[in-house]
């Protein structure tokens, strides 16, 4: 429907308004912000490995190429590299709940992985090592490599 | 506002009734009852097809009873 | 889902210059988009910034999680659920939910009558001061409740609206938009609610009009 506001009327408000807090409506838990889950300073070597390796298999399982990927997810491919190459590299906010959201996996969890948050929980950082020990090649996914992806995945899907 | 369409409603005479209750009752138009009608209708049908269940509550007993099965 | 725009305006508070923007009648896979894409991120920084200087959690921002994709996509085409949406340079500012069929007014001398209910109104993280100094955009708020407002009126309800105030917006609904308090709500978490009477309605209008 059509709502008609004259000019004056929007900047007259806006002033009275100024820079007022508006939020309204019940709100539902986000263990990163409630519960468990603590921001990190430092982003963890091992999961760090992790991180890289879990999103280049997720990519290769799914049959796209980085670029393909970056294309699909809306990201940075320069960044995309990063991760998949060096595990040292912090990963940006913004891509990890890109990734997370495009490969459908919780966005908490996926940020513990990428180092960005630490959680009492940590079966997720022990899995992620577990992960990383287990998967090597770069070729196309063995059985071996599948298996162990999928179990990480119910893993991810299953601490939520 | 979006161009509205009109339709030609036949109702019995008990509906009309009825309708008039309710206009009554809630001071709206008798569009203005039809469309809340309407509004109650899709809400109630999509929630029951997703699965969810609607009751009544007695507000004295607190016991349940199912209003629609599907 | 066909979205009708309306043009409104925001004020810039960095330039203090009026920007033209667009209201539109409906929360669209862009507003989904732009929250995944632009508002969490920020809100994850700002909270970030809040836990590194030692802010306790109990002062973080509200309204940080809720799940706009989710809650959406359980109300897909609903007639009784409809939404609006502020979008300002290509990016939304600010959401809201409503609900018109299944809340009934509380306010004695309106008890029973039906009612438009906000079910969640959230402003962008760069607009609160809160989160980001300098907060970018003004008046998201006032333009979101006088679309609640229009739309009551268009139902034929009067104007009349209701809704749940998060603690830091009390000030808001009870003073700006000059709401009737009836106090803390135990069925809802225990937030204020406010109710609007259709002459609080007309005398929120009538604010913006004044000289």
């Amino acid at each position: 429907m059509k709502v008609e506001i004259t000019k004056g009327w929007c900047l007259k408000m806006a002033q009275i308004e100024a820079g007022a807090e508006i939020g309204a409506g019940l709100h539902s838990i986000d263990p990163i912000f409630d519960g468990d889950v603590m921001l990190s300073d430092n982003a963890s070597h091992d999961t760090g490995i992790a991180f890289g390796r879990f999103v280049r298999l997720m990519r290769r399982n799914n049959g796209l190429t980085l670029e393909k990927l970056a294309e699909d997810a809306d990201l940075e491919i320069s960044e995309l590299i990063e991760i998949e190459d060096d595990s040292r590299h912090k990963p940006e906010l913004r891509t990890v709940y890109q990734l997370a959201n495009f490969f459908k996996i919780p966005r908490n969890n996926l940020l513990q992985v990428a180092g960005l948050v630490t959680s009492k929980n940590d079966n997720i950082a022990s899995e992620a090592v577990r992960f990383a020990a287990r998967s090597e090649s770069v070729t196309a996914l063995t059985q071996q490599e599948r298996l162990a992806l999928e179990e990480f995945v119910s893993v991810l899907n299953k601490e939520d | 506002m979006v161009a509205k369409k009109t339709m030609t409603l036949n109702l019995t005479d008990a509906e009309m009734r009825a309708l008039d209750e309710l206009c009554e009752k809630k001071d709206l138009s008798k569009t203005a009852v039809m469309r809340q009608a309407l509004r109650l209708y899709q809400l109630i049908e999509g929630r029951v097809e997703k699965g969810d269940k609607l009751f009544f509550e007695d507000e004295s007993t607190k016991e349940k009873a199912e209003v629609m099965m599907l | 889902m066909t979205i009708t725009i309306s043009p409104i305006y925001l004020l810039n508070a960095e330039t203090n210059e009026p920007e033209t923007a667009e209201l539109w009648d409906g929360i669209t896979e862009k507003q989904l988009g732009d929250w995944e894409g632009e508002w969490l991120p920020e809100l994850f920084k700002s909270v970030q910034k809040l836990h590194r200087a030692g802010i306790e959690r109990k002062h973080w921002p509200q309204s940080r999680h809720w799940n706009w994709r989710r809650k959406t996509e359980a109300l897909q085409g609903m007639l009784a659920q409809p939404g609006f949406a502020i979008v300002c340079n290509g990016i939304t500012q600010g959401m809201m939910i409503l609900d018109t069929a299944m809340k009934r007014c509380q306010l004695e001398g309106q008890k029973g009558k039906d009612i438009v209910y906000v079910d969640f109104i959230e402003n962008a993280p760069w607009n609160r001061p809160e989160l980001h100094e300098p907060a970018l955009y003004r008046g998201v708020g006032s333009i979101m409740i006088r679309a609640a407002i229009a739309l009551s009126e268009e139902l034929e309800f009067k104007g009349r609206i209701g809704l749940h105030s998060l603690p830091q917006a009390n000030s808001f609904y009870a003073n700006t938009c000059g709401m009737s308090d009836l106090g803390m709500d135990a069925d809802y978490q225990n937030l204020r609610y406010f109710e609007m009477t259709p002459e609080q309605a007309e005398a929120f209008i009538a604010k913006g009009t004044q000289a």
